[in-house]
């Protein structure tokens, strides 16, 4: 027995005061620079700020933290492809319908299974989470597996691999001169960005058009391939699914009559009678099958391909049904593949499929002329940085009410308030600038802009790489997490424009969303952080955080 | 002949250097092009097809080869994010630049000349005093913030020009030189013209002021002065045709460099140009559209040199081709 | 592109100062522009003194409520940001930053400019052929896109910016020099000085070098204000030094945040004033220099 741990056997049994000093000799080594990630301000002025206020925050708690901005391909490059070698990065989670069932999140983020290559970047690694993903996944019981959800979230309180912040409040707008106020429909986590309110949105006057912004451009419209959010919003429209997620966050039947689940590993679907392709074609049972095949057959939509892993086969057993076999039960196949692919006619892809299967390049440098699906709105065109236009289907049993559908590509934010101002767009469904300004706009012109609010599906996040220390330590994490004030990250990072999280679902998601869990983060605040760290045996002496006793600092610090 | 001959061989040697310089620069880039595919369906190992679709997974100087016979077909390769033909995109976007570059300048040269050419006769007045220095004001102040201020007071607060655009929302037109007739196309590029204008007129209005005064200092023009010829005789028959050489060259020399210099305009107008088409390719990591922008870019700049070497030596016969600047 | 034909063949006199002065007076504009530069000159070695706030530093009106767009007052001269951080402490410590990249670009565009001008015109041969062909490259390189494309390449620093545009700048330059030093080496002294035994290294950098140098300037006066304005519009385009406090980065936070729409004119008015004002008085000095070297278009 050296000195050193006979110095701390008798601090811990006689625990005497005066003896703390001498135990603090004994303490471990100070805590490294921490290097905390985030992308330039430019880039997201809203993250940046939110890094420096956490910066600024763990510093109390005697750490060296160092803000480094990084362009959005080098911080991808970090985060993504070098997995030892950071500290803490600022991260999200954006919002998408098929994010409406926690699926996806909850299985992608933090299962072990995905540490080396896949979403769970931060290395979080508990066999407990991943019984309990597994088992959400296979739970074909809806208050079961609610239950189950709850549970993840209740172990990623505990754990706290990422400390949550925020879950953005979106902020959209319509003129209401254009469109009846009540003809808007919100979607749980979406807003009026959604499906919903683009077939429903009804025209009151002249102006028949459907003008709505976006800061990206589009990229490409291809039913198998997408490139960013969007790329998503126009294939939406212009292809049918067998499903959509409806308002109210639920997948619900859409091109299927009815889906019918047999048994736990066999789903039946009904193909509404009578609908058709953009040229005419009728939309038929084998248009169903290949579209549900044609992801799978080689490496031709590698974006597309993952959802139909699962599917053990698909076949028309009569000329409306068509049944799915799984491999394995899926509580979410409905939502992430049923609502998901795209209906595509066979007669178009089938002879693109064999040629490109001859091709180095796969399925989705593939450009139709004209894109041919069976949604509710046609393709017109897309002239890049500029606009995509589609115009209504006459044809859909579920027929627009707006006759176009016109994405304008904004990318000044000033401008989009301009253009909405001067009648150049009617609606601003991708708004990312000052909240104050959109909503004094609606105050002033009270007659002509209609407000929509609505908490986002998706999430703002401190990611901690849970492999390396301290950060290894959930004594740890949870101090860090304890130390962010979320009602003032929503305040002052997001304009207000955001509420506090603590959760991987959003409390968009009320099936799901753990109520409350937003006021429990351990420790609750920055004394509770620092109580955490003393408890947890973590000193400050000098100034600077130290490790525990006999805790020796040997990971390199980031760069 | 023999001189466009040379010129033109000179402006192929620079451009297959610029192509080879873009060739290093973008294959030296750090960091991942597959990376924009983060997704969780995304693996290794349809990263690495993604790679050999591109040809990425050859050697450097297989790469290069490829490249350069590529371009000598005008073959600019293939989006990565757009999976459309780059010259596609390119070609698209190419128009608007065009139209924005080329009446911005013609409405800059044309006040820049009328009004060097009034100063230069206005010399030591307080007109003088004051234009001299509010060119030169024009000139020092970022396009960018100039762009923001007139876009908030023209448009913003009087409501007089469209904020965005180049187009009104879906509009249709017969073609693509309808579109750019269009009373509609023009009304969206009047702001942004004018903006870009604003900064350009004042290379023209001191270059022109400088050579008038210069020429009318000159023997000849004292000597026709004694002769009695009226002043605008003068100026139309000698000061202005020995003016022309200068403005001429820097004409053809601003174009092919607001070509790439616009960039900063179509971002503040969203005007659907190639600037914009680079700035978004190179902020995507989309490296293949990147590269065709910016030697599309490059192209126009250095056959707008080749134009303003060759004016220069056709409209003063004193010099020879080759001759420097 | 003015031309550069007529040059001042004679070497400097010890009375080039105060004649250099007596035309100060007589020449308003290179006064106020060299007036202009010294103002900023000491804003930004006394920043740390001027300044009243951490530029960076987000200040707080209460508890966890961040000081958001503040109207100026007596302890924030302009107001403060979206962010909560003082604007007039920031377009102090941008002076610094906006001197530094002007300064050092215009340095490394004289240095090279001269340099490769000297050695062309005076070696001519295959150097002078090898430095001509390497300018007509760069000089086929469109400007802000090159800049871009770097910055987005490396990682956006404010050295990689001033190296670019160092790079780009130089043949401007060096053309010019280049041709003078072709008059230069057939004067009477440079002749010489040949046949007197000194080495072209001393010919070029003793007996050319000095003549060529008020020139050099005067190019180096405009390689200020264009790295000033690049650097603002890189940062507008977000290709910036997230790190750096710059004038640019200022008018990007404000028009990002909508300053405009706002009406916020003390953000974004100052910094685009600061970038004209010493934009300009380059353009100033470099117009007062040209007519003391090209006394004949002053007229």
């Amino acid at each position: 027995m050296n000195r050193r741990t006979l110095l701390l056997a008798a601090t811990s049994l006689t625990a005497l005061p005066h003896l703390e000093a001498l135990a603090q000799a004994g303490q471990g080594d100070p805590v490294r620079p921490l290097v905390l990630l985030t992308r330039p301000q430019a880039g997201a002025p809203a993250a940046y700020q939110a890094a420096e206020l956490i910066a600024q925050e763990w510093r109390k708690l005697g750490l060296q933290v160092e803000l480094r901005p990084m362009p959005n391909q080098a911080h991808s490059q970090v985060v993504w492809n070098e997995r030892q070698r950071w500290d803490a990065t600022m991260w999200q989670m954006v919002g998408r319908p098929e994010r409406g069932d926690p699926d996806e999140l909850v299985f992608n983020l933090f299962h072990s299974a995905n540490i080396a290559t896949g979403f769970n970047f931060v290395g979080y690694n508990n066999p407990e989470y991943d019984v309990l993903a597994q088992a959400q996944r296979v739970e074909m019981d809806q208050p079961r597996r609610q239950q189950i959800v709850r549970q993840v979230q209740e172990l990623v309180n505990r754990d706290q691999p990422y400390a949550f912040l925020v879950h953005p409040v979106n902020l959209q707008a319509f003129n209401k001169q254009v469109f009846a106020e009540a003809s808007a429909v919100n979607q749980a986590g979406l807003g009026i960005r959604n499906f919903w309110n683009w077939i429903g949105l009804t025209p009151t006057g002249r102006q028949r058009d459907i003008i709505v912004n976006s800061t990206e451009p589009v990229k490409a419209t291809n039913p198998f391939y997408i490139s960013g959010a969007p790329d998503s919003w126009v294939t939406d429209l212009v292809w049918d699914r067998m499903m959509r997620v409806g308002p109210d966050g639920l997948p619900r039947p859409w091109a299927a009559e009815t889906v019918t689940q047999v048994d736990a590993t066999t789903i039946d679907c009904v193909l509404r009678a009578g609908m058709t392709f953009h040229d005419g074609a009728p939309v038929t049972v084998d248009d169903v099958v290949f579209s549900f095949e044609a992801p799978g057959m080689g490496n031709e939509s590698p974006m597309y391909r993952p959802f139909v892993q699962n599917i053990e086969s698909v076949s028309a057993t009569d000329a409306r049904t068509v049944r799915f076999k799984l491999k394995n039960p899926d509580a979410a196949f409905r939502i992430s593949v049923l609502a998901k692919l795209n209906i595509v006619s066979k007669a178009t892809w089938a002879p693109v499929l064999a040629d490109y299967q001859n091709r180095p390049q796969n399925l989705e440098s593939y450009v139709e002329e004209r894109p041919i699906g069976s949604g509710p709105y046609r393709f017109v065109r897309s002239r890049v940085n500029e606009e995509v236009v589609l115009e209504a289907n006459p044809n859909h049993w579920a027929k627009p009410k707006a006759d176009r559908w016109i994405m304008r590509i904004i990318t000044n934010i000033e401008a989009t308030l301009g253009a909405f101002r001067r009648g150049e767009i009617n609606v601003i469904a991708d708004y990312t600038g000052d909240p104050d300004l959109l909503k004094g706009m609606a105050q002033s012109q009270a007659t002509m802009i209609a407000i929509r609010e609505g908490v986002d599906i998706g999430f703002q996040f401190v990611g901690m790489n849970n492999r390396r220390p301290p950060f290894s330590d959930p004594a740890f994490r949870r101090a860090m997490s304890a130390a962010v004030n979320r009602e003032m990250m929503a305040g002052a990072a997001w304009n207000g424009q955001a509420v506090p999280s603590n959760s991987l679902v959003s409390p968009a998601l009320s099936a799901w969303h753990l109520p409350g869990i937003e006021g429990r983060v351990p420790g609750a605040n920055l004394e509770g952080a620092r109580r955490l760290l003393q408890e947890a045996g973590y000193r400050i002496v000098n100034g600077r955080l130290h490790y525990p006793p006999g805790v020796r600092e040997t990971t390199p610090a980031f760069q | 002949m023999k001189r466009v001959l040379g010129r033109l061989g000179h402006a192929l040697f620079v451009l297959w250097a610029i192509a080879s310089l873009t060739f290093l620069l973008f294959r030296l880039m750090p960091g991942d092009p597959t990376l924009n595919f983060l997704s969780e369906s995304f693996s290794d190992e349809m990263r690495l097809a993604l790679l050999n679709a591109f040809g990425l997974d050859k050697p450097l100087h297989e790469q290069y080869l490829l490249y350069m016979w590529s371009l000598l077909q005008g073959d600019f390769g293939v989006s990565f994010l757009q999976k459309r033909p780059v010259l596609d995109i390119l070609l698209e976007a190419l128009p608007n630049t065009a139209a924005l570059t080329v009446s911005a300048l013609v409405v800059a040269y044309a006040f820049g000349i009328i009004a060097g050419a009034y100063l230069a006769f206005a010399r030591g007045t307080v007109v003088e005093g004051i234009a001299i220095p509010a060119a030169l004001i024009t000139r020092a102040a970022p396009e960018f913030w100039l762009g923001m201020i007139l876009l908030a007071w023209l448009s913003f607060g009087l409501g007089i020009f469209p904020a965005s655009g180049a187009n009104v929302a879906g509009s249709e037109f017969t073609s693509e030189w309808a579109r750019l007739t269009s009373a509609d196309f023009l009304w969206h590029l009047v702001l942004p013209a004018l903006t870009l204008a604003l900064y350009l007129q004042g290379l023209p209005l001191l270059l022109m002021r400088a050579t008038m005064l210069e020429v009318l200092n000159d023997e000849f023009i004292v000597m026709a002065r004694m002769k009695g010829l009226s002043r605008w005789a003068i100026v139309m028959r000698h000061a202005a045709r020995n003016a022309l050489l200068p403005v001429a060259t820097a004409f053809a020399l601003g174009l092919g460099q607001s070509f790439g210099g616009n960039v900063v305009i179509e971002t503040v107008f969203s005007w659907p140009g190639l600037g914009r088409v680079l700035v978004s390719a190179v902020q995507g990591a989309d490296y293949p559209l990147a590269q065709g922008a910016f030697i599309m870019i490059a192209g126009v700049l250095v056959l707008m040199n080749m134009v303003a070497d060759l004016l220069y030596a056709w409209l003063d016969p004193r010099v020879s081709v080759g001759a420097k600047r | 592109m003015q031309s550069a034909s007529a040059v001042s063949g004679h070497p400097a006199k010890p009375g080039a100062v105060r004649r250099a002065w007596g035309f100060l007076r007589s020449q308003p504009f290179a006064f106020v522009g060299i007036a202009i530069y010294l103002l900023f000159a000491l804003v930004a070695i006394f920043a740390d003194q001027v300044a009243t706030h951490d530029p960076r530093q987000i200040l707080f009106s209460g508890t966890f409520r961040v000081a958001r767009y503040l109207p100026p007052s007596m302890t924030h001269f302009l107001g403060t940001t979206a962010g909560g951080r003082d604007v007039f402490s920031q377009l102090v410590y941008g002076t610094r930053s906006a001197l530094t990249v002007g300064v050092t670009a215009a340095f490394c565009v004289v240095v090279l400019g001269t340099l490769f001008g000297l050695l062309s015109g005076y070696l001519g041969g295959w150097v002078d052929r090898l430095v001509m062909r390497i300018a007509d490259v760069v000089i086929g390189l469109p400007f802000l896109p090159f800049v871009l494309v770097i910055s987005a390449l490396t990682r956006p620093s404010t050295t990689t910016l001033v190296a670019s545009v160092a790079l780009l700048l130089w043949p401007n330059t060096a053309r010019v020099i280049r041709s003078q030093v072709l008059s230069l080496r057939e004067r009477g002294w440079v002749e010489a000085a040949r046949v007197t035994g000194c080495s072209p290294t001393r010919i070029i950098f003793v007996h050319i070098a000095p003549q060529v140098a008020p020139l050099a300037a005067l190019y180096g006066s405009i390689a200020v204000g264009w790295a000033i304005l690049t650097e603002a519009s890189a940062s507008f385009l977000g290709f910036g030094d997230p790190s750096a406090i710059s004038w640019g980065l200022m008018l990007q936070d404000a028009f990002n945040n909508q300053a405009l729409s706002r009406g916020v004119w003390a953000w974004f008015i100052p910094p685009g004033l600061c970038i004209v004002l010493l934009v300009l008085a380059g353009f100033l000095i470099s117009r007062g220099s040209e007519k003391l070297l090209f006394p004949k278009l002053g007229d």
